[in-house]
């Protein structure tokens, strides 16, 4: 049988991606990549360095420097170490 | 652990820069920030409107409700 699996937090999953890059897919077609300098607990998020993707225009980039605060009421699904949606091969 | 900090930290250092908003509608507002809260309702100065890239012009002091707003991001115009 399986060897007991230690249990991982959904948080510490992001915690564990501070300072890495992460791609962050929201609730309306928007994705952004960026590197995530924090959180809190309602997964308001801080980020660097920061692309943001939209896909109705094909695929239009607008890439921001410095640092945003992106407001976590509008987030789908975190993706750890994700390039974006231009990285698909 | 102090992570849990950065987004009040970051909205305290971001007042007084120019800042880009974003709306969930995908309208941008660009702007010096007068200050904010942490419902994210955000004063702005000398804010212009951007919807689609075109500019709406707004000068004086905006007011945009927290509930709306997508992200903020601070502007170096490196662009």
């Amino acid at each position: 049988m399986a060897a007991p699996v230690p249990t991982l937090l959904p948080l510490e999953l992001v915690d564990k991606c501070i300072g890495s890059r992460i791609h962050i897919i929201m609730k309306n077609d928007k994705e952004i990549v960026g590197t995530l300098l924090g959180f809190d607990d309602f997964v308001n998020m801080v980020l660097e360095d920061v692309s943001e993707f939209e896909s109705t225009p094909e695929g239009r980039r607008v890439t921001k420097l410095d640092q945003i605060l992106l407001n976590g009421n509008n987030i789908t699904m975190l993706v750890p170490g994700g390039e974006g949606p231009e990285a698909h091969s | 652990m102090s992570a849990r900090q950065t987004p009040n930290e970051f909205l305290k250092q971001i007042i007084g820069r120019p800042v880009v908003v974003k709306l969930n509608n995908g309208v941008d507002y660009r702007g010096v920030l007068a200050c904010l809260d942490g419902y994210m309702n955000i004063a702005l100065e000398q804010t212009e409107e951007y919807s689609n890239g075109q500019l709406k012009n707004k000068y004086g002091d905006a007011f945009i409700r927290g509930n709306n707003v997508l992200f903020i991001s601070t502007q170096k115009r490196r662009n």
